[in-house]
This record gives structure tokens, sequence and C-alpha cells, in this order.
């Protein structure tokens, strides 16, 4: 180990990273904010995934069957949903049993005591799958011979469905533009330390230093930018995970919110590279363009 | 040592920098390019280490195939050159020996190596006594060897120096050229471009003569005026 090489690499880095305080902050700070944002939304992604989960593995189709349908039709309607991949169970619910099921569920609230007949039709209890197989397999039901009516929560799962891809829509695109702005920021740092050194760098290239030897420095440089952005943004977002969170799990208990949806170190490792990633990326660009000319 | 065919340069604005210019230099020469500024003898010098690229002919330097190199093998080929100018390029919140060991630590060169090199290239150009200081203490001539002894340390087989007197008193100028021969002698192929009348009359050593982009005269022991020496003109 050439301890002379790694000290003259370390003081270039240093002197680069040291030259613009203010610039330097500003990229660290950027950087910083996006990451947050980023975890704030890897993390409100998972739980929210949790909670539609949770509320979606719920969701179940019933097909009320005409009063006159045959054994022949009850049996058909069996088979076809037995046969369907889409369906992951499916059970005849006979009118008695439906009528004592809603009983039970109604308990002390409604009294079928006085009913003098069941009103209740035969059903099929269906569940499928893939929440998004819901509507299509709901319609398909509808159509067989001796369905005369097909229910299930409509509107929750498709609300539910456009709500998630919303969400994710416009997180991404609010990401997309901070990452944006951390990213030109880190650039714009770095070539003011490349427009300071800019004489050093004619030098090296007149005396054959090679592009990726004068780029090194730089990319340090912003690598560093972008891991202590990252680390500032961890530490923000572990401290609002130890105090924020628990008090939401309190305060929104219906939500069935689940404590830890994510790992936090997986976590913090991810948003770390990110971190790194942008700071090294937005540095080869800036330094790439004047080695260029 | 150096060979250019056929070569011409000409710039995107459209000014033609260099026409048709034949030229071969052998290792161990010394060769002066003169001519009036703006005959293009600096871009002459800037296409030997690819600062720019020829738009047509041929360039070899030390086997390497200039007008053809890629761009990620400039670094390689500037390894075989070193490169003195008129206004030295120095860094200046850099000593001495910095500046010098800063050629060979930005190559990667190993810190034992530097160590045994750039004391050798300072003693070399007498300022191993003021490797501490930095050029704004330095005179002119000094600050010049101190460019020198950088573009030396990486043992160049070839040293293109472009107008290395432009800035310097007469008797700094004699201290400069005095070093330039002495490498010469060790066996560097030296190649000064110069409008330095004293110092061409005064050395006798090859002189090719530049008018307008195009070699019109090549001496084999010249003067900087035309016609006190032997005539050969190669093209024009």
């Amino acid at each position: 180990m050439d301890w002379g090489k790694l000290k003259f690499f370390l003081g270039e880095v240093t002197r680069n990273f040291s030259r613009n305080t203010g610039m330097q902050m500003t990229a660290i700070g950027t950087v910083a904010i996006t990451i947050v944002l980023l975890g704030m939304f890897l993390f409100v992604r998972a739980a929210l995934a949790d909670v539609g989960a949770s509320l979606l593995a719920k969701i179940e189709i019933s097909a009320y069957l005409s009063p006159d349908a045959t054994p022949a039709q009850i049996h058909a309607i069996g088979r076809f949903l037995a046969q369907d991949p889409r369906v992951e169970s499916a059970q005849f619910i006979p009118k008695r049993q439906g009528l004592a099921e809603l009983r039970e569920r109604t308990k002390g609230t409604i009294d079928t005591a006085l009913l003098t007949e069941n009103p209740l039709p035969d059903k099929y209890r269906i569940k499928v799958r893939a929440t998004e197989q819901v509507p299509s397999v709901a319609a398909e039901v509808r159509r067989l011979t001796g369905v005369a009516n097909v229910v299930y929560g409509q509107q929750v799962v498709q609300r539910l469905l456009q709500l998630g891809a919303v969400l994710r829509r416009i997180g991404i695109v609010v990401i997309a533009i901070f990452f944006a702005v951390a990213g030109i920021i880190i650039a714009n740092t770095i070539r003011l330390t490349v427009f300071a050194r800019r004489r050093e760098i004619a030098i090296m290239q007149l005396v054959g230093a090679t592009n990726t030897y004068i780029r090194l420095p730089f990319i340090c440089e912003g690598l560093l930018d972008g891991c202590i952005g990252a680390a500032l943004a961890v530490g923000l977002l572990a401290v609002a995970r130890a105090t924020l969170w628990p008090r939401l799990l309190e305060a929104l208990p219906w939500a069935q919110l689940t404590a830890t949806p994510l790992d936090a170190r997986v976590l913090a490792a991810e948003l770390l590279a990110v971190g790194a990633a942008i700071g090294i990326v937005a540095s080869w660009i800036a330094v790439g363009r004047h080695l260029r000319t | 040592m150096i060979a250019l065919r056929g070569v011409s340069l000409v710039y995107p604005n459209g000014v033609r920098a260099l026409d048709d210019i034949n030229l071969e230099i052998a290792k161990g020469e010394f060769v002066f390019l003169v001519g009036h500024s703006g005959t293009g003898k600096s871009s002459l010098l800037r296409l030997l280490y690819r600062e720019a690229r020829s738009t047509a002919g041929e360039i070899v330097v030390d086997g390497i195939r200039v007008d053809r190199l890629r761009r990620n093998r400039i670094a390689a080929l500037r390894r075989h050159l070193g490169v003195v100018f008129q206004d030295f390029k120095l860094l200046v919140d850099k000593t001495v020996w910095e500046n010098v060991a800063f050629a060979m630590q930005v190559t990667g060169a190993h810190t034992r190596d530097i160590m045994r090199q750039a004391p050798r290239v300072l003693d070399l150009v007498g300022l191993s006594h003021k490797s501490r200081m930095y050029p704004t203490e330095l005179s002119g001539g000094e600050q010049q060897r101190t460019a020198i002894a950088r573009a030396l340390v990486n043992n160049p087989k070839i040293l293109l120096c472009d107008e290395p007197t432009g800035n310097l008193d007469p008797a700094n100028t004699t201290e400069i050229t005095a070093l330039l021969q002495r490498i010469n002698l060790k066996g560097t192929t030296v190649v000064v471009a110069t409008h330095n009348q004293a110092v061409v009359d005064r050395m006798r050593r090859r002189v090719v003569r530049l008018d307008d982009g195009r070699i019109t005269t090549d001496e084999e022991r010249g003067y900087y005026y035309l016609g006190l020496g032997q005539t050969q003109v190669l093209s024009g």
C-alpha cells in the first residue's frame, strides 16, 4: 500500500470538498430532503399496502341464486367456479345457513324472530385470488343461468385500487422532481469546484493524467454530498419513526396499520445507496462535460 | 521520432492554421520552429500533443499515430512528451517541489519513484535550494525552470516548448536556452517554437520556418532570418 498516494488523493478530495462550503451545504440539504421524501413515500406506501391487503383479503363475491334455480343449475355454477383458476374458493350457502349467519351477525340489533319466512336466497360465497380480478369474475358469474344477482364491495375495491395508483403516481412525480433538483444542485456544486481547479485540471491533462484519475476526486466529492445528505435523512426518518409513528398507530386504530411495515435497516441501506448514486451520477456528468471540452 | 506528412489544420471557424506540413524530426534532434505570430508554430506543437486534431495528413510521435488517436489514449501519448509554455502554467498554491511532484502524482507514480525523480530534475534545472518556495517568490527564469522540471519529471523522450523565453529578460533567456541545450545533450528530442532571434542565432541549430501555415524553409544549422545559412525549401 502506497500511503503517499492515498494521502495525496485524500488531500485532493478534502480540498475539493472544503472549497465551496455554502454550495456543499445546499447540495447536502437537498439530498437530505429528497431522501426524506423518498423514505416517507416508501414507508407510507408499504403501510397503505398493508391496510389495502387486509381490507382486500376480506372482499368476497356473493352470487345470489334465483329462487327457481334448479339443482342442476346450482351444480353447474359450482362446477364453473371450481374450474376457474382465478377463484380461490367457492362455498355454497343454502338459504337456511344464510339466515343463521345473518342472525349471528346482527345479534342484539335486529330481531330476526319477527321473520315469518326466510327471505334470503341461496348463494355462493366466492373468494378470488387477486383483487384486480374480482370485477371480471363477478361479471362472468352474473351471466350464468340461475344467478339472480352478484354483490361485492365494488366501490371499496375500485376506490382502493384507484387510490393506490394515484398516490403512487403523485409520489413518483414529486420524488422524480426532487431527484432532478438534487442532481442539478450537486452537479453545479461540482462544476464550481471544477471551475476553481481548471488550471490544475489542464495541467493534469497536459502531463498525461487519465480522465478517470482526474474525475475521481470530483466523484468522491459528489459521493460525499450524496452520502452525508442521505445519512442526515435516514437519521431524521429514524427519529420520526420512533416518535411519530407510534402516536399515529394509536390515533388511527381502525386503519389497521402494521407497526413495522418495512425493515428499517434494509430501508436505511437502500436510502444511503440512493443518496450515493445521486452524488456519483451528478458529479460524473458535471466533470464529464468539462473533460470533453 | 516525430513525423508529419501532408498535415493540415483548419479550425472550426474556417481559419487554416496549417497547410500541407511535411516534417521529420529525428531522435535527439534540437529544432527551432520560427516565424511571425500567427504563422502556425503553436498550432503545430498543439497537434503533436493532441491539444488540437489535424484535419488532414498523418502524424506520428514516438511511434504513436497521433492523428488517429482515440480520446482515451491521449493521456498515454502525453506521458511520452513534456510541454513548456510561455506563461509557465505553474500552480501558485503549490511549492516548486509540489508543482514538480504533482506531474508524477497525477499519473499514478509510486511515492518512492517521486522521491527519487523529483530531486533529480530539480538538480538538473538548478532549483534544489528553492524547492520549498512558491512560484510567486521566484524570478521568471526560475519559474520557467520549474515548469521545465515538471515537464521532464516523467522522463519524456520529447520536450515541446512554446515560446519558452517569451516572458523572460535576456539573462534569463540565456539561462533557459542553456538548460534546454543540456537537456538535449542528455538525449531528449527538443522542439522549440520561438520568435526570439538572439536565441536562434546563438545556438545555430536546425531551423524550420513557417509562413502562413506552410513550411517555407528548413535549415540544418540556421539563423532566424533566411539567407544567413544553407537554405532548403521543402514545400510551398
